[in-house]
């Protein structure tokens, strides 16, 4: 919707300023350009007319996380995160769009096969050094500003996807459940191994599990303001659920998960993909609300005999987009042997924001910094938490901290 | 349905406009047009800060045009500093290119403060966020002034410390902003506001200049500048350091909520708690509006049928805590209170605040915008100003709520409305002066801790007489002569009629009379007036005096001054025990004072050098006090308000009667230790408190160092001593040689909490091997150390060091910073050494300033024959703040009619 027509939500902003306290950009920046209430105070004046859309709004729209801190902390919830895509939206088709996103969101994402196969043309180029003649050159710029930099957040990129078809496969297991795998693009190209963990367990408790042949959830283009190629990868979604045949589909990702529970939104409640898509959303289920819902026991699988001091991060999509926060703490503090110490500001972003690196290194740097100082207050040394973007992030400002922390989905440390 | 409308209403395009149109009425330009910012001063900023700290796009205009208040203008540019130097160098090349800046924090502001009303730059301090130093035996932090004050609580709480202002906003409000606008909170009830715990600034004032004012050594030599930067709203100078005082954190809390089916009921108790002698940590009030929104958004419990709740949290030690919330309970029931419930763990105490912290945010849910107005009046007065406040709203159809500081006397009504709607906006901010109006007639002022700003300013006439702004707006021009920092905001333009302005003054005094004699007793203030008018017209140098006790107080008083006496003006103008404020002529001697408020079990609690023969007046102007200081502070934490006679003959009055108050300049602190040098005080209103029923000294005696132990000890532990000192024990006071020290702890308050603080002081002093005497009880007003004080007045020479904290063992260990057959006190609760001697050598002078110095603490000669002044400099080391003082005496006192040679200067 375009945000003239929200000037009702836009104004309730107060100007209190309490958003300041728990967004990640501001505390980097400082800005007020960087916080919900100077965001807001922008769309204010292009509905009244004192601003026009032009690239002096690009920064303020586009550093956006899309977190929802603001909004956590805001006395008249203004839904701030919201506001963004829809300017973001708004701000394309004014001022132009970038070509290569497009054919990122229109030609890539809504095809598993060819997504897999541009990862391995990257693994294989980051192995052959590839990659290294590649910015040396500055081709990689092409992929986003501050991309070339942002290349070695992905430390190895795995030779095989978790999939290797687009035909659905079934998997027999030993529990009651009828499950959807949905795999989200992340935990497929990126950790293949967070994948595995979570079939077996799903195995524990599903009679069969089929690993869904889904594309990119649609995320990604709806934080960049393309809705209408957000539209799409959904409805393309909605079509492997249409004769209902599970109980619930679930998905180790949190992003994707807080998205497909959003697919209703996504569509006109006189489209016919609208009642289908609240179906949808009803049978998605977070990995770790699915597994602390099914009362299967508690996880007991012996640790390993080192100390381990365990830590969880929340990913924004879990606690603030879906409310997860209380079930993936249970889930730790249940397993034998493992010390559970709670993260200092745990549902603070880490940066990882998707590809928001690729754009804004800097800044995602800056945020990342924070989280790590967290995560070494804690004295942990594992840090666990549900979604692979996060995974990437953590671990490369470990990496970069050279700390003796492993950074795991809590899938891997149940199973 | 006035709500319900509010968001319901649809605005023309044409409305829209006009609200735009006013809210940049102050500036109709936003950058790119009429710039300010030349390319000259880009550059210079650019280089000052680096391009990526400069912010000068039209984005950036519309994000710094605003704060939480409703004022609106846009800024020029926007420059983010590193640090003190750098602030500095940007308000130099400002000051130079003759452009406006205004300081900003996090842009939290209630009252315009921290919008650039003319345009130019705004210096964002929001990379100024570190706390540089926590120090628990010093009982102070230093932090930057873009470190928000729940940074500062976060850094502190894993230590079991804390800072005592909690504003509401404390999560996003920077502390920089804190002490601009003197800003109190919850808490602010027991611990007092911002200005009560701010122990030092380091300043960039107008100009450039980098001065400390203040810092962990309490009283330097001179005008209280911090004090007066205090609450100033970033019109002074720009704060870039602090160094804030830190207590250890109460041993236990108890939280209850009281219930009320009538509000007046409700603000009855209030009084009634603080009556009794009991001072709540807080006694916050939420009506019968707020207690449905907030059950609406957020429920935490709040009977949906009460007129009104209080939250009334006691804190402190646990001896005695059980009893003074059951007393509160008994009083709030003899109250009409319907019921009291105790919250039985943490998880319900936070329940229960939960409701008053989401308070605004529930309320912000019902409508788009609210006004949030601060007004203070007397305790007393608040059922009254209730009504009021409803009686306001309803005529001017405005929805509204109140959730306020009660305990304080503190209103805060939410007015709801639709910033879009410009008919709305403007009856708001009818009735928001009304509110006003109404609390300063019930002798309350315009606001307790949001600050004037812009919104308030013409606000001001409503509580200053045309000579006080005068005056107030002089002071502002010691500090800022160009009128360039934060122009536009407290103090109203002049419209002249003062007549020609304070400075305008010096040309001549038509007054009649003959010329002055040795000494005059004025009886009144119109006869101080024309005395003080007489002295301007005749050259003649006026010393203010009040019993005599700090007439030799180390200044040269040759040639000897007209001596003006304040024994005259001694009488009781207004005591009002139920709010404990008393107002008295500052001759009053505080025997007299006493014995007024011993009827009714209360005191004012200072105990200075010199007794009860000392005048209010005196004790004022020279900000004296005694051990007691620990636990209750000096007079400028207990003066509310004062009366004085200026350099050119005019009456002023500072501050109110009303225990929060921050419209205007601080001058109450200006003139408090002011030494009569910026002019004839007339008047004092005291806050009082009740009597403590207890007052118990531990004392212990044995080497210096297990003093010094058991003392550090006890200023960490959570003991609340009211004074903890070291004497050498024996009838002289004399420290040479292996002497055995005497440690002497003082409790006092209800009986039950001092038996217990007592012992666990007891088991302290034992533990570090000293020994422990006969426990003796003594009289509060009197003090247990009155006899050491009358000793050290004796000697012809006494000189003060006063330290941090964690500085004064070592100072005493030293060895060759005390002058040789020295008497000494050691007041390990304050930081002061006091030694007086029957000689005093140049060298043993010069050694003790320095070594003071070194410790980062100073020292002041307080009393020496005239001889010796003469050929020394009594305020010790000299420092660059006191150039600004001696502007601050010249703009004040044109004429240098008062005391000229006690301000400090550079012999």
């Amino acid at each position: 919707m375009e945000i003239e027509k929200q000037y009702d939500q836009i104004a309730r902003c107060n100007r209190c300023g309490f958003c300041q306290v728990a967004c990640p950009i501001f505390r980097a920046t400082g800005h007020e350009t960087g916080v919900a209430r100077g965001r807001i105070a922008l769309l204010r004046a292009i509905v009244e007319g004192r601003l026009e859309w032009d690239r002096t709004l690009e920064e303020p729209l586009f550093a956006c996380l899309l977190c929802g801190a603001c909004t956590a902390n805001c006395f008249p919830a203004v839904g701030t995160a919201d506001l963004i895509l829809d300017a973001r939206s708004q701000y394309l088709d004014q001022v132009g769009r970038n070509k290569l996103h497009k054919l990122l969101f229109t030609h890539l994402l809504p095809h598993p096969k060819r997504l897999r196969l541009a990862a391995r043309a990257v693994a294989l180029g980051k192995r052959t050094r590839l990659s290294d003649i590649a910015r040396a050159l500055g081709m990689l710029r092409i992929f986003g500003r501050d991309f070339p930099r942002a290349e070695e957040i992905v430390d190895r990129f795995p030779e095989r996807a978790f999939r290797d078809s687009d035909e659905p496969r079934v998997v027999q297991g030993t529990g009651d459940l009828r499950l959807g795998y949905f795999v989200g693009c992340g935990t497929d190209i990126l950790c293949p191994q967070v994948a595995e963990a979570t079939l077996g367990i799903l195995c524990e408790i599903a009679a069969t599990v089929e690993i869904m042949p889904n594309c990119c959830c649609g995320l990604p283009p709806m934080s960049y303001g393309d809705q209408a190629a957000a539209r799409e990868l959904a409805a393309k979604n909605l079509r492997l659920f249409a004769d209902g045949r599970f109980d619930f589909i679930v998905t180790d990702c949190s992003s994707c998960a807080s998205f497909l529970k959003k697919y209703p939104s996504l569509f006109p409640e006189d489209d016919p993909r609208h009642d289908s898509a609240r179906g949808w959303a009803a049978a998605v289920r977070d990995f770790p609300e699915l597994v602390a819902s099914t009362a299967s026991g508690s996880p007991s699988r012996p640790m390993e005999t080192e100390e381990v001091i365990a830590t969880y991060h929340d990913p924004c999509h879990a606690s603030r987009g879906q409310g997860i926060v209380r079930q993936p703490r249970e889930l730790l503090r249940s397993l034998p042997g493992v010390e559970y110490r709670e993260l200092p500001e745990a549902d603070w972003c880490c940066g990882g924001a998707g590809s928001y690196a690729l754009s804004h290194y800097d800044l995602s740097r800056k945020v990342l910094d924070r989280k790590i100082d967290a995560v070494e207050r804690t004295g942990a040394n594992l840090l666990v938490t549900s979604c692979p973007a996060c995974i990437v992030q953590l671990s490369y400002g470990l990496r970069k901290r050279a700390l003796p922390v492993r950074v795991c989905h809590i899938a891997e440390v149940i199973g | 349905m006035p709500i319900v409308q509010a968001i319901s209403e649809r605005f023309t395009t044409s409305e829209r406009d006009h609200y735009t149109k006013r809210l940049f009425a102050e500036r109709t330009t936003t950058m790119g047009a009429v710039n300010m910012i030349d390319a000259d001063l880009l550059r210079r900023l650019n280089q000052i800060v680096g391009r990526q700290h400069v912010s000068a796009g039209r984005a950036d205009a519309e994000v710094y045009s605003y704060d939480a208040s409703l004022a609106v203008a846009a800024p020029d540019a926007v420059v983010f500093p590193a640090d003190t130097r750098q602030t500095a160098d940007v308000v130099r090349a400002a000051t130079r290119a003759r452009v406006p800046y205004v300081p900003r924090g996090f842009g939290t502001n209630l009252s315009g403060g921290s919008v650039a009303r003319r345009g130019g730059l705004v210096v964002g301090l929001s990379r100024l966020n570190r706390v540089l130093e926590v120090n628990p035996a010093g009982r102070y932090a230093v932090v930057q002034s873009g470190v928000t004050n729940l940074e500062l609580q976060e850094t502190l709480a894993p230590a079991g410390l804390f800072y005592a202002p909690d504003p509401a906003s404390q999560k996003v409000a920077t502390l920089g902003g804190n002490v601009g606008e003197n800003s109190g909170g919850p808490h602010c009830l027991k611990y007092g506001v911002t200005s009560n715990h701010v122990l030092g600034l380091t300043v960039v004032l107008p100009g450039g200049e980098i001065v400390q004012a203040g810092g962990p050594a309490l009283d330097p030599p001179g005008y209280d500048l911090r004090g007066v930067l205090i609450g100033s709203e970033g019109t002074l100078g720009i704060v870039t350091e602090l160094v804030l005082r830190i207590l250890p954190s109460p041993e236990a809390v108890i939280t209850m909520l009281a219930v009320y089916d009538d509000h007046g009921a409700a603000a009855r108790s209030v009084s009634a708690v603080i009556a009794a002698g009991i001072v709540p940590a807080t006694l916050e009030m939420m009506d019968s509006t707020v207690i449905r929104a907030v059950e609406d958004s957020k429920p935490c419990g709040y009977p949906r049928d009460a007129a009104a709740v209080l939250i009334v949290e006691v804190d402190g030690p646990v001896a005695g805590l059980k009893h003074q919330a059951e007393q509160i309970r008994w009083i709030c029931m003899s109250n009409g209170c319907r019921e009291v419930r105790e919250a039985k763990d943490a998880a319900q105490r936070n329940l229960l605040w939960s409701g008053r912290r989401g308070a605004f945010g529930a309320i912000a849910r019902l409508a788009p915008s609210f006004l949030v107005a601060d007004c203070t009046v007397p305790r007393t007065e608040l059922p009254k100003a209730l009504a009021q406040v409803a009686a306001i709203a309803e005529r001017h159809r405005l929805a509204h709520g109140n959730v306020f500081h009660a305990g304080d006397g503190n209103l805060h009504p939410l007015l709801l409305f639709d910033s879009r709607n410009p008919e709305q906006v403007t009856r708001v901010h009818q009735a928001g002066d009304e509110i006003m109006r109404a609390c300063v007639d019930l002798g309350g002022t315009i606001s307790g801790e949001h600050g004037v700003g812009m919104e308030k300013i013409e606000a001001m006439r409503m509580i200053f007489s045309d000579h006080e702004l005068d005056f107030q707006r002089a002071l502002r021009r010691a500090f800022d002569p160009d009128d360039l920092l934060n122009p536009g905001k407290i103090t109203p333009p002049d419209d002249g009629a003062a007549g020609v302005g304070l400075a305008g003054q010096a040309a001549g005094f038509r007054v009649q009379g003959p010329g002055l004699q040795d000494e005059l007793t004025p009886v009144d203030v119109a006869e101080a007036c024309d005395i003080v008018r007489r002295a301007c017209r005749d050259g003649v140098v006026l010393l203010p005096v009040g019993g005599g006790s700090q007439l030799d107080s180390g200044v040269d008083s040759t040639p000897r001054p007209v001596l003006l006496r304040s024994t005259g003006l001694c009488s009781t103008i207004e005591y009002d025990p139920a709010n404990q404020v008393i107002a008295a002529g500052s001759g009053t001697s505080l025997a007299v004072l006493g014995e007024v408020l011993a009827e009714h079990g209360q005191w004012l609690p200072v105990r200075p050098p010199g007794g009860g023969h000392r005048t209010l007046g005196g004790l004022t102007a020279s900000g004296s006090s005694g051990p007691a200081r620990l636990r209750y502070g000096t007079p400028r934490d207990l003066l509310l308000g004062l009366k004085f006679v200026s350099g050119t003959g005019e009456p002023i009055a500072a501050g109110g009667r009303v225990v929060k108050n921050v419209a205007g300049y601080d001058l109450t602190r200006l003139m408090t230790g002011s030494a009569g040098t910026l002019g004839f005080i007339t008047q004092l209103t005291f806050r009082v408190s009740a009597m403590p029923e207890c007052c118990t000294a531990v004392e212990a005696s044995g080497s210096f160092d297990r003093c010094a132990a058991a003392a550090a000890e006890l200023i960490q532990s959570k003991l609340e001593p009211t004074l903890v000192i070291a004497v050498p024990d024996r009838a002289e006071l004399k420290a040479d040689g292996n002497v055995a020290w005497r440690l002497i702890a003082g409790f006092e308050g209800f009986r039950e909490t001092v038996d217990s603080q007592a012992a666990g002081c007891r088991e302290i002093v034992d533990r570090v091997g000293l020994d422990v005497r006969p426990r003796r009880e003594y009289q509060a007003k009197s003090g247990p150390c009155g006899e050491f004080f009358g000793l050290l007045q004796r000697s012809p020479f006494r000189v003060k060091a006063n330290l941090p904290l964690d500085k004064v063992a070592g100072f005493v260990t030293d060895g060759e910073a005390l002058p040789h057959e020295a008497a000494v006190l050691v007041d390990f609760g304050c930081g002061r050494i006091l030694a007086g001697t029957e000689s005093l050598t140049d060298e043993a002078w010069h050694r003790f300033c320095k070594t003071s110095h070194q410790a980062a603490g100073h020292a002041v000669l307080e009393k020496a024959p005239t001889e010796f002044i003469k050929q020394h400099d009594p305020f010790g080391t000299p420092d660059p703040s006191w150039q600004l003082m001696r502007r601050i005496k010249a703009v004040l006192d044109p004429h240098n009619v008062f005391a000229p040679d006690r301000v400090p200067k550079m012999k």
